[in-house]
């Protein structure tokens, strides 16, 4: 609370205190950030509806909880809006001036940004209410009509979220270096986001489990867990890794140029650190069938993964806007306010109800899980 | 090779995974024998029920990987950065970015194969053919829909009566006792000939097969997208340029690397010129391969003006170790390389400095091999 407030009272200083331009980047960061988490969960538990999994049942209110965030984030992504004009160069006339952004103006528009924009927080909003408002339902009625539903519903979801998933790498994040195109930018933002959906499902599962809500969960479920985010840190890093090679290869300046400036001072530091600690550390250390069911150590990694995936997020955001790493007390500001709000918000959202789908038909089946 | 006698084992048969379950941990540690499920799919919890250690594969899979990223990590070194430098985009011989795909494939192939094999052929020691589950009766209904619990010899002697009541007593539905298969006899020698005689027919086979196959369809080249490319050939034409032809032209004032851009000195000048390399052994095998690279389709691997462009060319090359061409001195000679002369286009976009002078060396030792002296051959004085 206390934090939450500090952190209130930071981004509304930095608003008035700082440059314009600061105060935004740190905005769309941060709201990019719990909304990636948010959507990332949204996808897991769509994820178990598609392939009917019956271990993650005990489980599923968790990632829904989690992705209770994508609602309030939708807002503020709404709010950010008003950085168009500060961080986006296409919207002057300066910016437009070079050719091949120019040649973009069709898509990069602020009207039509906006658009988009919207809709992608409709459709997450609208989607976030069949699966899991109708799974909440379920827990008073026992229907298992609903099983049915998300089921039918979750591919369609899967579709919608690969669409804007992409739509919001290209807008929020590419189009702040608007000339600079990368195709495969939406998997790997995606690969991010469910990488942090895993991340965050991991770290509430076993404080729930330690808070005695989740009984029934075992050392198997968190295996599974486990084995999740070992594949998922690989398939991050590869796609990563893909996009870099590329343009490593093809050396065509108005692609280079983007890892130009990340690639080198400092901010090469970082993606070093991203290499070692977004995938080779959490790689190796979950390579042990062991490891994966341990929790204190999966909580570890989790934690790490999730910081991680905020510095990914930050390393892309502010070389657009710095000419070198930035972290200050408006920064930390940010980081008070959004985490702490974060946080809270999902215990609120998890204390109104059950921490398991009690209402759901596969749970029993679930809780029997074993290796 | 097996003394063991009696039955192989006594074999339970249940209707559903959970009652095989609950029969293990009734009939486990009630015997000295090993206990073997036998199941149509795999079934959460059974390994942990029957008890088994933790598998070997992981350990293995772990270090033939690393063992596979070295590999790839070492051929890619020695191939790219030593044996065969060849600069691609203007990168580095040695990228670390470009060796990570084919480290990432190997790595894979490494373990998946380690995986795949180890377990199938060094753990379960597949294929076991003579295998006594292979002829139990029930084997049908355990690839089914029933779930077997085997009480096992491995090689002591099994009471079935005793271990029968067990297994009834934890729920099976059917038991059976299955016996060992009868000791292999000697193979007779009339199917060890068969068998040879399959193997040598089928050697002969492949292998007329592949001599008449190349013989029959020398060029039949299996995958061409490589080869057919909507791509200009070295020498085709083009309409796409001016003058109809494919390759073009260095830019004028081209010169090679490594040779400073100098003014050209004009023929009366360059008479004079000396040559500055040493006539030792090492400038004239440059000398060589740079004459028998560039000069040789012209003017002959001999130097006598009988290349092997000469016949479709029509003209004659200038005769480098008779008559005019021998009167040239070093420094004419370097001129018409730098500069060409009627027909010849110049060379100073391939030739580096160096190798022009090793060249001139290099028709000097063509003049001098023409008629040689006794002291020039191997054993004669200096």
């Amino acid at each position: 609370m206390l934090a939450g407030a500090l952190g209130l009272a930071g981004v509304a200083a930095a608003f008035f205190l700082c440059e314009r331009e600061r105060f935004w980047i740190n905005w769309v960061l941060w709201f990019l950030f719990l909304l990636t988490t948010g959507l990332g969960s949204l996808f897991l538990v769509a994820l178990e509806h598609v392939v009917g999994a019956r271990w993650s049942v005990p489980l599923r209110r968790v990632p829904e909880t989690i992705a209770g965030l994508v609602p309030p984030m939708g807002a503020a992504a709404l709010v950010g809006l008003l950085s168009l004009g500060t961080l986006y160069p296409w919207t002057s006339a300066e910016g437009l001036r070079d050719p091949l952004v120019a040649a973009k103006a069709g898509w990069l528009n602020e009207p039509f940004f906006a658009l988009r924009a919207a809709a992608c927080v409709l459709l997450w909003t609208v989607s976030y209410v069949v699966l899991v408002g109708g799974s909440r339902r379920q827990d008073q009625t026992g229907d298992p009509r609903f099983n049915r539903r998300a089921r039918r519903f979750a591919p369609l979801f899967m579709v919608i979220l690969g669409l804007t998933v992409t739509v919001t790498a290209f807008d929020w994040i590419s189009s702040l270096e608007p000339v600079w195109y990368s195709d495969i930018f939406g998997v790997y933002v995606f690969a991010g986001a469910f990488l942090a959906g895993l991340a965050a499902t991991t770290l509430f599962t076993l404080h729930l489990r330690d808070a005695g809500r989740l009984d029934g969960v075992g050392p198997d479920h968190l295996h599974n867990l486990g084995g999740f985010l070992f594949a998922f840190t690989v398939f991050w890093a590869y796609i990563g890794f893909a996009q870099y090679l590329l343009m490593w290869y093809a050396n065509i300046p108005e692609e280079v140029f983007w890892y130009g400036e990340r690639l080198h001072g400092a901010w090469g530091g970082i993606l070093l650190a991203l290499a070692l600690l977004h995938f080779l550390v959490p790689f190796l250390i979950l390579i042990p069938r062991d490891a994966k069911s341990r929790p204190r150590l999966l909580f570890g990694v989790a934690l790490l993964m999730l910081a991680m995936h905020w510095l990914d997020l930050y390393w892309m955001l502010f070389p657009s806007v710095a000419g070198g790493p930035l972290f200050g007390w408006p920064e930390l500001s940010f980081a008070l306010l959004f985490l702490s709000g974060g946080i809270w918000w999902v215990r609120r959202l998890m204390d109104r109800g059950e921490a398991m789908p009690v209402g759901d038909p596969f749970l029993r089946e679930g809780l029997e899980f074993r290796l | 090779m097996n003394p063991a006698q009696g039955p192989f084992s006594v074999l339970g048969v249940f209707d559903t995974p959970d009652a095989l379950l609950e029969a293990i941990g009734k009939v486990k540690g009630r015997t000295g024998h090993r206990l073997e499920a036998y199941t149509p799919y795999p079934v959460h919890g059974l390994d942990r029920a029957l008890g088994y250690r933790k598998s070997p594969i992981g350990g293995m899979v772990f270090v033939m990987g690393l063992v596979g990223a070295l590999s790839a990590l070492v051929l890619e070194l020695w191939t790219s950065g030593w044996d065969y430098p060849l600069v691609t985009a203007g990168k580095p011989v040695v990228s670390w970015e470009a060796f990570v795909p084919i480290l990432f494939e190997i790595t894979v192939l490494f373990a998946a194969l380690t995986a795949g094999l180890g377990m199938l052929l060094l753990l379960n020691r597949l294929p076991a053919l003579r295998h006594p589950m292979l002829r139990s009766r029930s084997m049908a209904l355990l690839t089914r829909d029933r779930f077997g619990l085997a009480v096992e010899s491995a090689g002591e002697p099994l009471d079935p009566e005793a271990l029968a009541l067990l297994l009834e007593d934890a729920g099976a539905a059917a038991i059976e006792v299955v016996e060992r298969p009868p000791a292999p006899g000697p193979a007779s020698p009339k199917l060890l000939a068969a068998a040879l005689g399959a193997i040598l027919l089928a050697c002969l086979a492949a292998a007329g097969t592949t001599y008449w196959g190349i013989k029959l369809f020398p060029r039949l080249i299996p995958m061409a997208h490589m080869l057919d490319q909507p791509r200009l050939d070295p020498q085709s034409g083009s309409s796409f340029f001016a003058d109809g032809s494919g390759m073009r032209p260095p830019v004028a004032g081209t010169v090679s690397q490594g040779a400073p851009p100098r003014p050209l000195p004009n023929a009366e000048a360059s008479e004079g010129l000396v040559n500055p390399l040493p006539g030792s052994a090492a400038v004239f095998r440059r000398g060589r391969a740079a004459y028998d690279t560039h000069c040789a389709v012209c003017h002959g691997l001999l130097g006598n003006g009988e290349g092997s462009l000469t016949d479709a060319y029509g003209a004659r090359p200038t005769h480098l170790t008779a008559g005019a061409g021998r009167e040239l001195s070093d420094g004419a000679i370097y001129h018409v390389i730098v500069s060409g002369k009627n027909a010849m286009p110049p060379y100073s976009s391939d030739l580096t400095e160096e190798e022009r002078w090793a060249a001139v060396h290099y028709v000097r030792v063509l003049e001098r091999a023409l008629d040689a002296l006794d002291t020039d051959f191997q054993g004669g004085a200096r």
